[in-house]
Parts: structure tokens; sequence; C-alpha cells
């Protein structure tokens, strides 16, 4: 039987403790501690127009970003994203705003997150997010927004989102994460910043390694 | 049997007149170099980031116990399961057998520098399991059957013409050696394997002690792939690797890519907390942390050199390292390399096995300059020194020559007369045309460098003559 199945504590933590709980009885020497309290000062400049920094982080990072009039022409949008990929099932979030896209995407077999994960042939995935963050042009998203898969395992994440998710930084989308629940209720979370890629041949950066070649945001600013 | 610190002077000797290694890390590095320096732009204060993280990384590691309880008890609140593994051998073996109980037969691995430590990838498959490296870069030196060349990207030390060559051996189907296509084929094969695996391994950059939660950070999205696709999946790390709240990832994170590769942000920052929820379409069933002791505690006890444990394993001391840049990554043949790995191995491995590494140094302070958590690298590369000196046995030689350069050294007389001697020798045997020969006293050096002009006066002597006597 494997030790994961070992209802008993593993013998291995109480020395371990042990031996960190003696380890930390001589303070670390003077010098290496930090200096004062606390850095208080500024790391990165703030953000005077969200909007305008998410487009270019965007368009920096290689993820399509669609503005949008309202949720109703953002159907419209998705659907003609979803119009220039190929033929084949694809696999959407089960969330009420994006079941009411469907009679605009031309009778694609969908995949609902409700039924499970998607399959490994999925064309598209569509997905709601947590927050978007401006600073970095990401889309936080969270096991909630059609599971794990939803966002990693087709060539094409489709995110639907709207302008009072847009948050300036990572600071701003954690407190908004905290406070709506979703670190507890999730599972996973996930910063995605532009499309999958790799630099591990010659350092020359490639897009699409394992995960989504393209990202398409989709944001409703009304 | 050549010990350790032969095996080191042999390989560096190779790689450092390996003109086409040479060129190879020359372009990684330069690269790297530009990158770096373009994000720099996206700090407001870089100082201060680095400043925040080393006081991040200092709670966590001089509170260690709290935080670890704090994170273990929260991964249990979330189903996930934490098991505390003493040494090597007893991650290795919790792994193993759990494998063996799951009826694991593929295991998706996704890059994780522990696993290289606990050696884990030859145990799975000595009881018959599959293992793929899903990085890129790991995939590329398993299938060369050589360890990583480098903490961040395994496989820098290899051109694009020896992957494809490599490809095509193993997998056929390569049409050229332009990365894109290479990327491709691996992804076309790697994609196989992450439906078919019953298990995912990956390590952990943090432990997030507040939520509960593995810290994951890849820019292929093979971790995303290895966490959500199989039925379980195993985090393994070090000790040292947790945080104390996740908000403190809002600096951690677009530091240490700024550090590890140059971008503004990683592809996928990802936080795993406990096996998929029941409302949650998809995800593992199982969620298990190996926590790696394996001579951290041990590290941690020592005061002075307790915070190398502040350590991200973004790997920024290697690409600045003057010794790194020439001797290549595989030369110290250890699992952690470069300033980083010269300061831990020998906590890891035992100080007279591995002090030598801490001797090749030029003690610039070029790695302390990039840390991102600001860890004082050469000094603790000194006081590694000064602790092989004290506890290790020198040789009668070394003795005898320090002492008499100590005798020499505490008389100014003694040191004039000396040094005059020494050059009056030496423009005598290059004179004699003996520069470069067998015959050269400074054969060691001249072997491999042009011979020296021999200066007439001493430094003191020129000194006096130009700002005048004091």
């Amino acid at each position: 039987m494997a030790q994961a199945d070992q209802g008993a504590e593993n013998s291995g933590r109480e020395r371990i403790l042990a031996r960190i709980r003696s380890a930390l009885r001589v303070p670390a020497p003077e010098h290496a501690a930090p200096a004062g309290s606390a850095s208080g000062g500024a790391i990165f400049a703030p953000i005077a127009d969200p909007l305008e920094r998410f487009r270019q982080e965007c368009a920096l990072n290689k993820t399509e970003c669609l503005l949008t009039s309202d949720l109703g022409a953002s159907a419209a949008a998705v659907a003609e994203v979803l119009g220039s990929i190929p033929p084949g099932e694809i696999f959407v979030q089960d969330a009420p705003a994006l079941r009411r896209m469907v009679p605009l995407w031309q009778g694609r077999a969908i995949r609902w997150s409700s039924e499970g994960g998607p399959a490994e042939a999925s064309q598209a995935t569509i997905t709601c997010a947590e927050a978007l963050v401006a600073r970095t042009g990401s889309a936080f998203v969270s096991s909630r927004c059609g599971g794990r898969g939803a966002s990693i395992v087709a060539p094409v994440h489709i995110v639907v989102a709207t302008i009072d998710q847009l948050v300036p930084g990572l600071d701003e989308a954690f407190a908004r994460l905290r406070a709506s629940g979703a670190v507890e209720k999730n599972s996973m979370l996930c910063l995605i910043t532009g499309s999958s890629r790799t630099a591990d041949i010659e350092k020359i950066i490639v897009m699409g390694a394992h995960g989504p070649r393209r990202v398409v945001v989709v944001l409703a600013t009304a | 049997m050549s010990t350790p610190a032969q095996e080191f002077l042999r390989s560096a000797a190779v790689k450092s007149s390996d003109l086409v290694h040479r060129r190879t890390i020359r372009t990684g590095i330069d690269h790297y170099e530009t990158a770096v320096e373009r994000t720099g732009e996206r700090f407001l204060d870089y100082e201060a980031a680095r400043q925040r993280m080393h006081e991040i990384k200092w709670e966590a590691v001089n509170h260690l116990d709290r935080y670890l309880l704090e994170f273990e008890k929260r991964v249990k609140e979330r189903g996930g399961r934490v098991y505390w593994a003493e040494t090597a051998e007893d991650a290795r073996q919790y792994i193993a057998e759990l494998a063996a109980a799951r009826g694991v037969r593929t295991v998706v691995k996704s890059k994780s520098m522990v696993t290289e430590e606990i050696d884990l990838t030859h145990t799975l498959e000595k009881q018959g399991v599959r293992v793929y490296e899903t990085d890129l870069g790991e995939l590329i030196v398993q299938l060369r059957n050589e360890p990583p060349y480098h903490l961040m990207t395994p496989a820098m030390h290899l051109t694009r013409a020896q992957i494809a060559e490599l490809f095509a051996e193993k997998y056929g189907g390569v049409e050229s050696d332009d990365p894109e296509h290479l990327v491709a084929v691996a992804r076309r094969e790697l994609r196989k394997a992450f439906f078919a695996a019953e298990m995912g391994v990956s390590g952990a950059n943090f432990l997030v002690a507040d939520t509960g939660m593995v810290a994951l950070t890849t820019n292929e999205g093979n971790g995303r792939l290895g966490s959500s696709l199989p039925r379980i999946h195993v985090a393994v790390t070090g000790i040292e690797k947790v945080i104390p709240r996740m908000e403190d990832l809002a600096v951690i994170w677009p530091t240490l890519a700024r550090a590890a590769v140059g971008i503004p942000i990683a592809c996928y920052n990802t936080l795993l907390g406990g096996p998929r929820n029941a409302n949650e379409p998809d995800g593992p069933e199982e969620f298990h942390v190996v926590l790696l002791d394996n001579g951290r505690s041990e590290l941690l006890a020592d005061a002075e050199q307790r915070e190398v444990l502040h350590c991200v394993r973004c790997g920024a001391c290697l690409n600045v390292c003057p010794v790194f840049r020439k001797v290549g990554g595989h030369s110290y043949g250890t699992v952690y390399g470069g300033p980083i790995g010269s300061v831990l191995m020998p906590h890891l491995g035992g100080l007279e096995k591995y002090q030598h590494l801490s001797f090749a140094s030029s003690l610039c302070g070029a790695c302390t300059n990039a840390c991102p958590v600001k860890i004082d690298l050469h000094h603790h590369l000194l006081q590694n020194r000064r602790n092989a000196v004290k506890e290790t046995q020198r040789s009668f030689g070394e003795r005898s020559a320090f002492r008499l350069l100590r005798w020499v050294m505490m008389s100014a007389g003694r040191f004039a007369f000396l040094g005059g001697a020494g050059r009056a020798l030496l423009r005598a045997a290059y004179a004699l045309g003996l520069a470069r020969t067998q015959l050269d006293p400074l054969r060691p050096w001249t072997q491999t460098h042009a011979a020296p002009r021999i200066p007439a006066k001493s430094f003191r002597a020129m000194w006096k003559e130009q700002r005048g006597a004091s």
C-alpha cells in the first residue's frame, strides 16, 4: 500500500519541523535583515487609462483584443472569430451570458462545460474571466470559467469579458478574487498573458507551444 | 576514479576552448541581456522590487515552520495531501509507490529542478512507467540522455541544427531546423502523452501559505496541461518555496519573469489548490504536495548562509557569471549549476566533495547584483572557502605555500625584495626565449595566454613616482 493511503501522519514530518525550529533558534545576522520596517517605494508606475494600457499590452503580447459596445455585439464578434477557424466542435463555459450568444454562432457543435472537460479535438474554447489586468494585458481565469482544460487544450481561446472586470494591476486583481470568494471556491486560478510560447531553442520566441496559438479577448465596453 | 574537482577542471578546460559552445552560449546570453534591459523599463523602481522580494522570502524562511504548517492546513482543507520527505530517497519512494498503487503507466513531467535533485525519472522508469519531459528544453536534453544545462533554459547549449537532427532521429517527420517547425514537432509528440498520462508531476515555484495553493509558472503551458488532464497531480518541491500571502505574487511574478527570461510576465501563472471540486468539469481527482527537506533544514541552521534558501531558481546568476559563460552548465557536474549551485551544493552534497566550486570564481559580484531576491552570493562563496579551509583536510603543499605567502606578506621589505627577485628571474627567463615554453615559470598561465610584459618597477615604486612620496 502506498504511504499516501496510510492514515497516520508521515514520520518525517515531525523530524523536519523539529529541525526547522531548532535551526531558527539562531537568528539570521542583522546585516542581512531587511532595512527598516518595509519598503514603501512604488515598484510600478500608476496607470492613468487602464483600457488604453490593456490594449497596448495585448498588442505587445499578441493577445487579440476586440472592443465591442455591449454583450450583444460581443456575440457577433465571437461569431466572426469562429468563422475564421476550421469546422468542428467548440467547448463553451456553461454560463447564462454565453448561452444567450449561441443563436449567432452558425450552428457550431458545442460541448458545454456542464458536460465535462473539452475534447482533445476542440477547435476553440469560449469562456468568461474573473478579471482583466491592464498592466500586463492579461486575463485572470479560474476553474469556474469552464474548468482547467478550457483555457489550455484548444488552439484558440476566446475570453468574453466586460469593462467592469478590467483592473489596473495584479494587486487589484487579487483583491477582487478575494472579495468574490473565487480563491476559496476554485481549485485553479490562472493569469494568462498572451498565447503559449517557448524560447527554448536558441532563445528565439515561438508561439503556440502546448496551449492556444491564439488568445482573443472580446471586451464589451458598456 | 577522478574526483568531482578533477572532473570540473577537465571539463572546464575542454568547454572553454570549444568555440562552437562559446558562440552558442554567447548568442543565448545576448538575447537574454537585451530582453532584461528592455523589461527594465516596465518597472518604476526595480530596486524596490528586489527589496520587496527579499523581504517576502526573509519573512517566510525565518518563520518557515509557521508558514509550512499553514500551507499544509489549507491544502488539506481543499482536499489535497501533503507529504514531508526528509531525503531524496524518501520523496522518490513516496511518488513511486503512489504511481504503483494507482496503476500509473505514463507520467507527464513539467520542468522541475527538484525532480532532478531526487532523480525521479529513473526511479519511475525502473518500475516500467513511461516518463515524458514536457518542457521543450527538458524534452530535448531527455532525448539526448543528458542533464539540463541551465536552471531555466535546459537546452541552451544546443543549436537548432543539433535539435533538428535529434528530432529527426527520434521522431521523424522533420522538414527543417526552423524553431517554429521544431516546436510543432514536439507539440505533436507530447500531445499524445498528455492525453494518455494518468499522473502529472510538476515542481512548484511557490507554495502560497494563506490560500493553500501551489504557484506554477510556465510559458509553454505544459504545466497547465499536466495539472489539468491526468487524474493525479503531484507537485514536488523544497520546503523553502513557501511564501506568506497570495498578494506577494503581485511583485513576485513580474520580477521573476524579468530576472529569468527578460519578459514582462510569464504566459501562464497558475495557482493550484487541491483536486477538482465536485462542481468543476475537469481536473485531477488527487492532488499531492511533496515537501522535500534533503539538507535544506541544515542550511537553515547556518544563520550566515540561511538566505541562500531565498533563491527562486530564476537562473539570472548563471547568465551573468563569467565562469558559467566559459565553462558551461555541464562542467559543474551538479544538479544546480552556476553561482547559486556553487553556494548550494556543499550544503546539499557535502563540503568535501563540492568545495572546489566556490574556489572557481573571480568573486566579481555580478551574481549578487543580478539576484532578484538580493542573495549576497559572492560573499557566500567566500564563506564556503573559509569553511573549506577550516573544516576539510588541506594538503601539506597548500598549507606550506600559504604559510610562506603569509610570512612574505607580513613584511613590506620581504615583499618588495621577493617581488624584485621574481621580476628579475622572469626577465632573465624571457630573455633566454623561454616564454610560453615548458620551462616558462608562468607556464600554467601562458599555456593559454600570451606571455605578460614584465614591468621594470614594482607597483609601489610607480605609485611613489607618479603620486609623490607620502
